[in-house]
């Protein structure tokens, strides 16, 4: 029961910042040994969120409680929650292991205890030889595993990451994600993971909270989110789509027929008759055919990206509506720029969500 | 930081500016007291002593010495120490750290030393127009503030932005107008005005280069207080003092006091 | 068609040219600094040495032989101290409270501190003058507030010199400080804190060494001012606390005695330069 037992629960948490309200009732819980990400734009409140977590933001309603302990009030050198920073923080007058062995010497660990603790940690980064040398003599990169060392030596209850990979180049980066979440398996750690990269979130995390606005949108696995998105900001934020607007027309069960610019449309979802919906598909599930059930839209090619495995073709599809649809050269020939093509996708993997001001 | 600490470090940043303003206070308000004696608090206000100034024995000479000394000190200077400061930070100098030391050196060194050697040095050389002597040990006092000001300045300065605007058309002189002169404006700014006050303020150097009839401002100002001291001298210090304000306050809007602070360490 | 050698590579020459004209930018700075400050101090160097009958070191033995002399240097030593060490405790907390004001109040603050700087010491002596005087201001204040029955006598005291010297010196001791804690990384503190560090040994472990170059600064340089501060005990304390900056006044401006008073110089710069290269190699500290 230990293994799937809410490790970290979050509250209700809520938190402004004069007139701008950062995070809104906030409930989060996290199971022991999982790796959460926290995905969304900049001012979404993940960084104020996760400093909450922390103990380094006071929110002003709610509750933070760690292995069934209310830590609300806890300081946040007492509540064994190590972060890794952006810019890694790394203490410029003490040496590699110094760092590392920071948190240790604090806690008054005896010195053999101390000198273990950084030679593992060090060498799950693959740092052990550079224990000797100045923060100012390393790369970005072997900072990243210092800074990375050094949350890992005190043994969290739990490890986060504010935007930790954001200031490694692209290929590094990549590397580090597969690495980070290898060693956070074998460390068994609890972690939670903030970035605004959706491409880190999906690879990463065994579940993402999609924030917007202070509030969590979506929590789900990366698969979920990906083909259900609960709503038009998930569906935006991560991978991306086919959506026009149009009219509901009639709906039953569960399914709605809209009446939109390209044609009559079926969605799944629930609406009254007459509501504003956008209708949304991902580019997948789009394929040149004629396909008698299936949604479909004709238009003319505007533009072919071909992109390794798969090629990203653009339809105008008239009245300033687009379709994209992702094809994989299987079905027939990539269509040229100008060709005229008829699209088809399957109505079960169309959604509606409710047309808002600003999408 | 908790918030014990923390009360204490404003109630000693307050106090501390408090007791850095109380003098300068007080100095403005004995300059408007109605008796001879420093009479404070206050029980009247008379502005006669601003009056007086100008008949205190040997005011005005010694005001013009200091002015002219402090001005061409300043400005010859400012010409040297901005091109050693762009040699230095260029990198193109070898040895850059060396002189960057040697030009900064001065400011570490008790003034009084300074002063005798200077007497000895110009003795030994027959150098004794005083005017001139005081020139010259003017511009060791000046230039290390404006080496300072200028190296720290330059640091900042990317030199790229000279290439830039060459590839946009500019000649090299034409980019270092257009680019760089701007960019440096500000501490060039505050270079002058700190060089300028410590020539102007300066005791140490100068009291043992000035004669009986070659007076510098400060050597006069300490003679009237050792032999009567009255609110003329105070009214004269905040006069001084209001000076000071103007320039402060007009560094303040072009550069900002807070990056002033910055440059000076 | 003569393809003729390939012109040589305009390379080196320029470079040349480069160096030529950065050693010419630094030149007359050079001059100024090496004939009118490094050249007349080595001169005093040897003006110490010598006397009505050639090379002695008798200047030397009456400095730092005579017990009155050692007491002036000790005078000298524990101005610049003290002076220092008061100045640090309030330099230090006050530089934070500073580092974490904004807009108005910061400008203020930061105002107080630049305006004494640009006002002359014999101004600032001055006003001390006139606060400490048996009807000056500290003590009409004290006694209408009833903590004193008579005027108490305080100019021409070591207080007032100690006094006088802080206020003076003040501003060299918190600009240095507070340029470093204004750059401080708060993420540096917040980093030790998750790592298990309470406020006390965050401040100990990081805060502290991290502010150590602005400190080493500060120091150094109030300290070498104080220690030869001339016109503040001599406004403030006159004869009865006699320092090596006034004895070096009295030697050429009164006694007509040059070697002794250069002497006095040559040990007065050694202390200066022995602070220069103690904050240096202090600074250079691995950190």
């Amino acid at each position: 029961m230990s293994e799937a037992a809410p490790h970290l629960v979050v509250r209700g948490v809520s938190k402004r910042y004069g007139p701008t309200t950062v995070l809104d009732h906030i409930d989060l819980t996290i199971r022991r040994g999982e790796l959460v990400t926290l995905l969304g734009p900049s001012g979404c409140g993940k960084t104020t969120l996760l400093r909450a977590i922390a103990g380094l933001a006071q929110p002003d309603a709610g509750k933070v409680e760690l292995a069934g302990r209310d830590i609300t009030n806890v300081p946040p050198h007492k509540r064994n929650v190590s972060v890794v920073f952006q810019s890694y923080a790394l203490f410029p007058h003490l040496t590699v292991a110094g760092n590392v062995a920071f948190g240790l010497k604090v806690r008054g660990a005896a010195k053999r205890e101390i000198d273990a603790a950084v030679e593992r940690a060090l060498s799950l980064v693959k740092l052990g030889h550079l224990a000797g040398r100045r923060i100012s003599a390393l790369s970005g990169g072997q900072q990243q595993r210092v800074a990375l060392a050094r949350a890992i030596a005190v043994e969290p209850d739990v490890l986060l990451f504010d935007e930790a990979l954001s200031a490694l180049d692209r290929k590094l980066r990549e590397e580090m994600q597969v690495e980070l979440r290898r060693l956070l398996q074998d460390v068994k750690a609890t972690a939670i993971f903030v970035t605004h990269d959706q491409d880190e979130a999906l690879t990463m995390s065994d579940r993402v909270a999609v924030m917007n606005k202070g509030r969590i949108e979506q929590l789900a696995e990366p698969r979920e989110l990906y083909l259900r998105p609960a709503s038009l900001f998930a569906l935006n934020f991560v991978g991306l789509s086919t959506r026009i607007a149009g009219t509901v027309l009639a709906a039953s069960n569960g399914k709605v027929d809209v009446e939109t610019k390209v044609g009559r449309l079926s969605a799944l979802g629930n609406f009254q008759t007459g509501s504003s919906v956008i209708v949304a598909a991902r580019p997948e599930q789009l394929r040149i055919s004629e396909q008698g059930d299936a949604n479909s839209a004709a238009g003319r090619v505007r533009s072919v990206v071909f992109q390794g495995s798969r090629t990203l073709v653009e339809v105008d599809a008239g009245a300033g509506e687009s379709l994209l649809a992702e094809l994989s050269g299987r079905d027939g020939a990539i269509p040229r720029v100008h060709d005229e093509i008829r699209l088809s996708w399957p109505v079960t993997e169309t959604f509606a969500f409710p047309m808002e001001a600003q999408a | 930081m908790t918030r014990a600490a923390i009360i204490v470090c404003w109630v000693m940043a307050i106090g501390l500016a408090l007791f850095l303003i109380i003098p300068l206070l007080v100095i403005a308000a004995a300059s408007f007291s109605p008796t001879p004696v420093f009479d404070l608090p206050l029980t009247g206000a008379s502005t006669r002593w601003y009056g007086r100034i100008s008949r205190l024995d040997g005011f005005w000479p010694s005001l013009l010495l200091s002015l002219q000394i402090a001005l061409f000190s300043t400005a010859i200077s400012l010409v040297c120490g901005t091109l050693a400061a762009i040699a230095i930070a260029r990198g193109k100098l070898p040895g850059a750290g060396v002189f960057a030391t040697a030009l900064v050196s001065p400011l570490m060194m008790p003034g009084l030393v300074l002063g005798i050697a200077l007497l000895q040095g110009f003795r030994a050389v027959g150098f004794a127009a005083p005017w001139a002597t005081l020139l010259v040990a003017h511009l060791v006092i000046t230039l290390p503030y404006v080496a300072r000001t200028m190296i720290a300045g330059l640091a900042r300065f990317d030199f790229t932005l000279i290439e830039a605007a060459r590839t946009l058309g500019c000649t090299y002189p034409g980019g270092v107008l257009r680019v760089m002169v701007p960019a440096l404006a500000p501490s060039f700014l505050i270079a002058g005005i700190f060089s300028f006050l410590a020539s102007f303020d300066n005791y140490p150097v100068s009291i043992f280069l000035a004669d009986v009839r070659t007076k510098t401002l400060p050597i006069r100002m300490l003679q009237y207080i050792e032999e009567a001291p009255d609110p003329t001298l105070a009214a004269l210090s905040t006069l001084i003092l209001a000076g000071t304000v103007i320039l402060l306050f007009v560094s303040d809007r072009v550069v900002g006091l807070h990056r002033m602070a910055g440059t000076s360490d | 068609m003569t393809e003729a050698a390939l012109p040589a590579p305009v390379t080196a020459p320029a470079v040349d040219r480069e160096r030529l004209a950065a050693i010419g930018f630094v030149l007359p700075s050079f001059v100024i600094i090496a004939g009118v400050f490094a050249l007349p101090l080595v001169l005093l160097l040897g003006v110490s040495i010598v006397d009505a009958n050639g090379l002695t070191f008798a200047h030397y033995k009456r400095l730092l032989g005579t017990p009155y002399y050692l007491g002036v240097i000790w005078n000298s030593l524990r101005l610049g101290l003290l002076t220092t060490l008061i100045a640090f405790l309030i330099s230090y907390p006050a530089a934070f409270a500073l580092a974490r004001a904004r807009g108005p109040l910061r400008s203020v603050l930061l105002a107080t501190l630049f305006l004494p700087l640009a006002a002359s010491v014999i101004v600032k002596a001055f006003a001390w003058t006139i606060l400490l005087r048996s009807d000056g201001i500290v003590n009409e204040t004290l006694m209408a507030l009833g903590i004193i029955e008579d005027p108490i006598r305080m100019i021409f005291t070591e207080t007032a010199l100690i006094v006088g010297a802080v206020n003076i010196f003040l501003p060299f001791m918190i600009l240095p400080i507070y340029a470093i804690v204004a750059q401080l990384d708060p993420r540096y503190a917040e980093a030790a804190a998750t790592l298990g560090a309470s406020p006390v040994g965050t401040f100990f472990r990081v805060i502290l060494p991290l502010t150590l170059p602005g400190i080493i600064a500060g120091v150094a340089l109030v300290f070498s001012l104080s220690v030869s501060a001339y016109v503040v005990p001599t406004l403030l304390i006159g004869e009865k606390y006699p320092t090596l900056a006034t004895t070096i006044a009295k030697a050429y401006l009164l006694a007509r005695e040059p070697g002794f008073g250069a002497a006095a110089g040559v040990v007065l710069l050694g202390i200066a330069i022995a602070i220069v290269a103690l904050s240096a190699r202090l600074s250079r500290e691995p950190k």
